[in-house]
């Protein structure tokens, strides 16, 4: 064990790429998890069982790239200098990515609300760190107004 | 950089020392993000700078992305993996295979 613990590497490289592309924001993940939010409130709303049934499909797939968008922006922007500063982010994204799998399975309005405040305390820390002004593309002076 | 490297291979690094050759396996900084290293095989090396590509064009993101990348960023070249023990070996000699 000592023996590999003093020959284990101390910088990792990478070989198999990705394309970090550098674009990340929490919006992502917070636009789907709005649909499944408002998914959530017409199932109550209708009494369709086919519309009731295409509800749980797509509220299904929208809370699993609600998770995919935390994943990423976790493993790929989120970087050691942000969590020491940020230690909270590990637990927030871990929290904020189980909770997509409960609105996945769920039907409770009040899970798919927890998820949308998770995302908000990650976007929090994304914009202390510099999110916006890091990663993504500003829109021109025109376009904002 | 898959099959001659693969994820979780321990990997002996020298100096550049000299420029590198064609066909070398090279530690680079990411010309787009100088905290991420990356090793990649050089394919060609012109006046202070270098193309590199990894050795599965079709998944890889090289200098076809991110262009040739200067020669003050390509820190080392990779000479031999010494873990895991089923695939220790030379790496300069899968510098030749290619």
């Amino acid at each position: 064990m000592f023996l590999t613990r003093l020959l284990k590497p101390t910088v990792t490289a990478s070989a198999h790429c990705d394309l970090p592309c550098g674009v990340y924001d929490p919006e992502q993940a917070r636009i789907e998890a709005e649909s499944c939010y408002k998914i959530i409130e017409k199932y109550n709303a209708s009494n369709d069982d086919q519309f009731k049934t295409r509800a749980i499909v797509i509220k299904e797939k929208q809370a699993d790239l609600a998770k995919h968008h935390i994943d990423v922006l976790w493993s790929d922007y989120f970087k050691p200098e942000h969590v020491q500063k940020y230690p909270e982010i590990t637990d927030l994204c871990w929290k904020a990515a189980k909770q997509c799998s409960k609105v996945k399975g769920s039907l409770d309005l009040g899970e798919a609300r927890t998820l949308l405040d998770m995302i908000d305390k990650i976007a929090d820390v994304w914009t202390k760190a510099g999110g916006p002004q890091a990663t993504r593309v500003q829109k021109a002076v025109a376009a904002r107004a | 950089m898959e099959p001659t490297l693969r994820a979780g291979d321990w990997i002996v690094v020298t100096d550049l020392v000299r420029r590198p050759k064609v066909g070398e396996i090279v530690l680079v900084r990411d010309p787009r993000d100088p905290d991420r290293l990356m090793l990649k095989r050089v394919a060609a090396v012109a006046d202070g700078s270098c193309r590199v590509l990894g050795d599965r064009p079709e998944e890889s993101t090289d200098s076809r992305t991110f262009g040739p990348v200067p020669l003050s960023n390509v820190l080392g070249r990779a000479l031999f993996r010494y873990g895991p023990i089923g695939r220790i070996g030379w790496l300069w000699r899968a510098s030749f295979v290619k």
